[in-house]
Protein backbone atom coordinates (compact mmCIF):
# COMPACT_ATOMS: atom_id res chain seq x y z
CA UNK A 1 0.00 0.00 0.00
CA UNK A 2 3.13 2.43 0.77
CA UNK A 3 4.31 2.36 -2.75
CA UNK A 4 0.68 3.09 -3.75
CA UNK A 5 0.51 6.38 -2.00
CA UNK A 6 4.37 7.16 -2.66
CA UNK A 7 3.37 6.78 -6.73
CA UNK A 8 0.84 9.84 -5.63
CA UNK A 9 2.68 11.61 -3.77
CA UNK A 10 5.33 11.75 -6.65
CA UNK A 11 3.04 12.26 -9.48
CA UNK A 12 4.13 11.03 -12.78
CA UNK A 13 7.51 10.91 -13.44
CA UNK A 14 7.87 10.05 -17.32
CA UNK A 15 9.12 12.41 -19.48
CA UNK A 16 6.92 14.29 -22.28
CA UNK A 17 9.43 14.55 -24.39
CA UNK A 18 8.10 14.40 -27.75
CA UNK A 19 5.84 17.09 -26.91
CA UNK A 20 7.98 18.92 -24.33
CA UNK A 21 11.00 19.21 -22.93
CA UNK A 22 12.47 18.14 -19.27
CA UNK A 23 14.21 21.29 -17.94
CA UNK A 24 17.02 19.43 -16.95
CA UNK A 25 17.80 18.68 -20.83
CA UNK A 26 19.27 21.89 -20.69
CA UNK A 27 22.22 21.08 -18.65
CA UNK A 28 23.38 18.11 -20.78
CA UNK A 29 26.57 18.02 -21.99
CA UNK A 30 26.84 19.58 -25.70
CA UNK A 31 28.46 20.70 -28.82
CA UNK A 32 30.07 24.22 -28.68
CA UNK A 33 29.09 26.54 -30.91
CA UNK A 34 31.39 29.51 -32.25
CA UNK A 35 31.22 33.41 -32.74
CA UNK A 36 32.66 33.94 -36.27
CA UNK A 37 33.58 37.60 -35.26
CA UNK A 38 35.82 36.51 -32.37
CA UNK A 39 37.81 33.21 -33.78
CA UNK A 40 41.66 34.57 -34.92
CA UNK A 41 43.66 31.80 -36.50
CA UNK A 42 45.64 31.39 -33.53
CA UNK A 43 42.53 30.64 -31.88
CA UNK A 44 41.60 28.01 -34.20
CA UNK A 45 44.76 26.62 -34.26
CA UNK A 46 44.84 26.20 -30.52
CA UNK A 47 40.90 24.63 -30.70
CA UNK A 48 42.38 21.98 -33.35
CA UNK A 49 45.24 21.19 -30.74
CA UNK A 50 42.83 20.79 -28.28
CA UNK A 51 40.21 18.72 -29.43
CA UNK A 52 41.04 15.09 -28.34
CA UNK A 53 38.30 13.88 -31.11
CA UNK A 54 39.41 15.73 -33.67
CA UNK A 55 35.68 17.50 -34.20
CA UNK A 56 37.58 20.82 -34.56
CA UNK A 57 39.64 21.26 -37.92
CA UNK A 58 40.54 23.71 -40.08
CA UNK A 59 40.07 24.39 -44.10
CA UNK A 60 41.49 27.64 -45.52
CA UNK A 61 39.62 30.63 -43.89
CA UNK A 62 36.90 28.34 -41.28
CA UNK A 63 36.71 26.56 -38.95
CA UNK A 64 35.04 22.90 -39.58
CA UNK A 65 33.06 21.57 -36.86
CA UNK A 66 31.84 17.96 -37.14
CA UNK A 67 29.35 17.10 -34.85
CA UNK A 68 28.99 13.43 -35.20
CA UNK A 69 32.94 12.95 -33.78
CA UNK A 70 32.09 15.69 -31.05
CA UNK A 71 32.24 14.03 -27.54
CA UNK A 72 31.18 17.35 -26.06
CA UNK A 73 34.07 16.76 -23.66
CA UNK A 74 33.87 21.05 -23.26
CA UNK A 75 37.94 21.31 -23.57
CA UNK A 76 36.99 24.02 -26.50
CA UNK A 77 35.15 26.15 -23.50
CA UNK A 78 38.44 26.22 -21.89
CA UNK A 79 40.48 27.07 -24.56
CA UNK A 80 38.05 29.63 -26.45
CA UNK A 81 37.16 31.91 -23.82
CA UNK A 82 33.67 33.75 -24.79
CA UNK A 83 34.65 32.58 -28.41
CA UNK A 84 33.18 29.43 -27.78
CA UNK A 85 30.19 28.51 -25.97
CA UNK A 86 27.67 25.41 -25.53
CA UNK A 87 24.68 25.40 -27.37
CA UNK A 88 22.75 23.55 -25.40
CA UNK A 89 21.16 21.55 -28.81
CA UNK A 90 20.87 18.03 -28.35
CA UNK A 91 18.73 17.13 -30.58
CA UNK A 92 21.38 16.22 -33.38
CA UNK A 93 19.98 13.14 -34.78
CA UNK A 94 20.70 13.31 -38.77
CA UNK A 95 19.71 11.85 -42.05
CA UNK A 96 22.82 12.62 -44.11
CA UNK A 97 26.33 12.19 -42.49
CA UNK A 98 27.12 15.37 -43.93
CA UNK A 99 24.21 17.85 -42.44
CA UNK A 100 26.22 16.88 -39.16
CA UNK A 101 29.91 19.06 -40.36
CA UNK A 102 29.19 22.89 -40.08
CA UNK A 103 31.89 25.39 -41.52
CA UNK A 104 32.62 28.16 -39.30
CA UNK A 105 33.95 31.27 -40.77
CA UNK A 106 36.67 32.62 -39.53
CA UNK A 107 36.62 36.62 -39.61
CA UNK A 108 38.79 38.42 -37.68
CA UNK A 109 41.88 36.97 -39.16
CA UNK A 110 45.44 36.63 -37.70
CA UNK A 111 45.26 38.97 -34.49
CA UNK B 1 9.50 9.82 -62.66
CA UNK B 2 13.09 9.22 -61.57
CA UNK B 3 14.95 7.65 -59.14
CA UNK B 4 14.77 10.01 -56.36
CA UNK B 5 11.21 10.52 -56.50
CA UNK B 6 10.70 6.82 -56.28
CA UNK B 7 12.97 6.73 -53.51
CA UNK B 8 11.33 9.21 -51.65
CA UNK B 9 7.60 7.23 -52.77
CA UNK B 10 9.79 4.13 -51.37
CA UNK B 11 10.48 5.67 -47.81
CA UNK B 12 7.01 6.81 -47.33
CA UNK B 13 5.40 3.64 -48.63
CA UNK B 14 7.93 1.50 -46.02
CA UNK B 15 7.34 4.07 -42.86
CA UNK B 16 3.41 3.50 -43.08
CA UNK B 17 4.28 0.26 -42.76
CA UNK B 18 6.43 0.25 -39.41
CA UNK B 19 2.93 1.91 -38.60
CA UNK B 20 2.69 2.85 -34.55
CA UNK B 21 4.67 -0.19 -33.77
CA UNK B 22 8.57 -1.15 -33.62
CA UNK B 23 10.84 -3.50 -32.69
CA UNK B 24 13.80 -2.33 -31.88
CA UNK B 25 17.62 -4.93 -31.89
CA UNK B 26 20.50 -3.81 -30.49
CA UNK B 27 23.91 -4.18 -32.41
CA UNK B 28 27.18 -3.92 -30.35
CA UNK B 29 29.82 -3.28 -32.95
CA UNK B 30 32.75 -3.22 -30.39
CA UNK B 31 31.52 -0.50 -28.07
CA UNK B 32 32.18 0.73 -24.44
CA UNK B 33 29.12 -0.77 -22.91
CA UNK B 34 28.20 3.30 -22.37
CA UNK B 35 25.88 3.80 -25.24
CA UNK B 36 24.46 0.23 -24.06
CA UNK B 37 23.68 1.94 -20.72
CA UNK B 38 21.96 4.65 -22.08
CA UNK B 39 19.74 2.49 -24.38
CA UNK B 40 18.78 0.17 -21.28
CA UNK B 41 17.82 3.11 -19.73
CA UNK B 42 15.19 4.21 -22.89
CA UNK B 43 13.14 1.04 -21.29
CA UNK B 44 13.53 2.91 -17.63
CA UNK B 45 10.18 4.42 -16.22
CA UNK B 46 11.59 7.93 -16.84
CA UNK B 47 11.97 7.32 -20.39
CA UNK B 48 9.54 4.43 -21.42
CA UNK B 49 9.82 3.68 -24.84
CA UNK B 50 6.89 1.40 -24.74
CA UNK B 51 4.37 4.44 -24.67
CA UNK B 52 5.82 5.15 -28.20
CA UNK B 53 4.79 1.99 -29.73
CA UNK B 54 8.97 0.86 -29.46
CA UNK B 55 9.87 -2.06 -28.16
CA UNK B 56 13.29 -3.88 -27.86
CA UNK B 57 13.94 -7.54 -29.53
CA UNK B 58 16.02 -9.90 -29.05
CA UNK B 59 16.20 -11.37 -32.27
CA UNK B 60 17.21 -9.46 -35.58
CA UNK B 61 14.40 -11.60 -37.12
CA UNK B 62 12.12 -10.31 -35.84
CA UNK B 63 13.31 -6.31 -35.83
CA UNK B 64 12.59 -3.08 -37.92
CA UNK B 65 14.93 -1.29 -37.12
CA UNK B 66 19.07 -1.60 -35.85
CA UNK B 67 20.57 0.41 -33.12
CA UNK B 68 24.30 -0.18 -33.47
CA UNK B 69 26.95 1.38 -31.75
CA UNK B 70 30.69 1.08 -31.58
CA UNK B 71 33.51 1.43 -33.80
CA UNK B 72 32.63 -1.48 -36.08
CA UNK B 73 35.36 -3.83 -35.48
CA UNK B 74 36.73 -5.55 -37.86
CA UNK B 75 36.39 -8.84 -35.88
CA UNK B 76 33.22 -7.52 -35.78
CA UNK B 77 32.47 -7.67 -39.73
CA UNK B 78 30.62 -10.75 -40.10
CA UNK B 79 28.40 -10.56 -36.89
CA UNK B 80 27.27 -7.26 -38.14
CA UNK B 81 26.67 -8.10 -42.12
CA UNK B 82 24.70 -11.19 -40.71
CA UNK B 83 22.20 -9.13 -38.84
CA UNK B 84 22.07 -6.61 -41.27
CA UNK B 85 20.90 -9.37 -43.69
CA UNK B 86 18.90 -11.28 -40.95
CA UNK B 87 16.77 -8.25 -40.23
CA UNK B 88 13.76 -7.93 -42.75
CA UNK B 89 12.73 -5.76 -45.49
CA UNK B 90 12.05 -2.83 -44.88
CA UNK B 91 14.51 -2.13 -42.29
CA UNK B 92 16.37 1.34 -40.78
CA UNK B 93 19.55 1.56 -39.36
CA UNK B 94 20.79 4.10 -36.42
CA UNK B 95 24.25 4.33 -35.76
CA UNK B 96 24.87 6.12 -32.14
CA UNK B 97 27.53 7.34 -30.54
CA UNK B 98 30.48 9.69 -31.55
CA UNK B 99 32.63 5.72 -32.27
CA UNK B 100 29.98 4.87 -34.41
CA UNK B 101 30.13 8.32 -36.85
CA UNK B 102 33.71 8.30 -37.49
CA UNK B 103 34.84 10.26 -34.21
CA UNK B 104 37.49 9.04 -31.42
CA UNK B 105 39.08 5.84 -33.26
CA UNK B 106 40.83 6.60 -36.72
CA UNK B 107 40.03 3.49 -39.20
CA UNK B 108 43.51 1.15 -38.89
CA UNK B 109 43.77 -2.68 -39.29
CA UNK B 110 41.46 -3.65 -36.26
CA UNK B 111 38.03 -1.45 -37.14
CA UNK B 112 36.92 0.23 -39.80
CA UNK B 113 36.18 3.71 -37.70
CA UNK B 114 32.72 3.94 -38.92
CA UNK B 115 29.45 1.88 -39.10
CA UNK B 116 28.58 3.09 -42.28
CA UNK B 117 31.74 0.99 -44.26
CA UNK B 118 30.41 -1.72 -43.23
CA UNK B 119 26.38 -1.64 -43.30
CA UNK B 120 24.25 1.09 -44.74
CA UNK B 121 22.92 4.34 -42.42
CA UNK B 122 19.50 5.94 -42.46
CA UNK B 123 20.56 8.36 -39.30
CA UNK B 124 23.01 9.19 -37.48
CA UNK B 125 22.85 10.09 -33.36
CA UNK B 126 25.92 12.19 -32.04
CA UNK B 127 27.26 12.12 -28.55
CA UNK B 128 29.51 10.74 -26.13
CA UNK B 129 27.28 8.91 -25.21
CA UNK B 130 24.22 10.35 -26.62
CA UNK B 131 21.29 10.68 -24.09
CA UNK B 132 18.66 8.77 -23.90
CA UNK B 133 16.48 11.82 -25.15
CA UNK B 134 18.77 12.13 -28.13
CA UNK B 135 18.38 8.69 -28.76
CA UNK B 136 14.15 8.90 -28.82
CA UNK B 137 14.83 11.66 -31.30
CA UNK B 138 16.72 9.77 -33.35
CA UNK B 139 14.04 7.06 -33.27
CA UNK B 140 11.76 8.94 -34.16
CA UNK B 141 13.29 11.08 -37.27
CA UNK B 142 14.09 7.15 -38.33
CA UNK B 143 10.88 6.47 -38.42
CA UNK B 144 9.36 9.52 -39.63
CA UNK B 145 7.58 11.14 -36.91
CA UNK B 146 10.01 13.69 -36.11
CA UNK B 147 11.88 16.18 -38.50
CA UNK B 148 15.06 16.45 -38.17
CA UNK B 149 16.37 19.51 -37.14
CA UNK B 150 20.49 19.76 -37.22
CA UNK B 151 20.76 20.38 -40.93
CA UNK B 152 19.23 23.76 -40.50
CA UNK B 153 20.53 24.98 -36.75
CA UNK B 154 23.35 27.02 -36.87
CA UNK B 155 26.80 26.85 -35.34
CA UNK B 156 28.14 30.38 -35.32
CA UNK B 157 26.50 33.03 -32.99
CA UNK B 158 26.95 35.81 -35.92
CA UNK B 159 24.83 33.86 -38.54
CA UNK B 160 21.87 33.52 -36.29
CA UNK B 161 22.10 37.17 -34.85
CA UNK B 162 22.22 38.19 -38.85
CA UNK B 163 19.53 36.02 -40.15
Amino acid sequence: MLWFLRGLRRGVVTTRYPRECDRWAQALPTPPRFDSELLTDELVQALVDACPARAIGRQYRALVLDLGRCTSCGRCYEVGGEAVVPSGMFELAARERTDLVKRIPIRRGYA
Amino acid sequence: MDAQQLAAELRARSLSLFGRSLHVRTLDSGSCAVCESEIRLLAAPHYDLHRLGLFFTPAPRHADLLLVSGAAVRAMDLAVRKTYEATPDPKAVVAIGACALGGVYESDLFLHGAVDEVIPVDVYVPGCPPSPLALLQGLLVAIGRLEERVSTARFDLREERTA
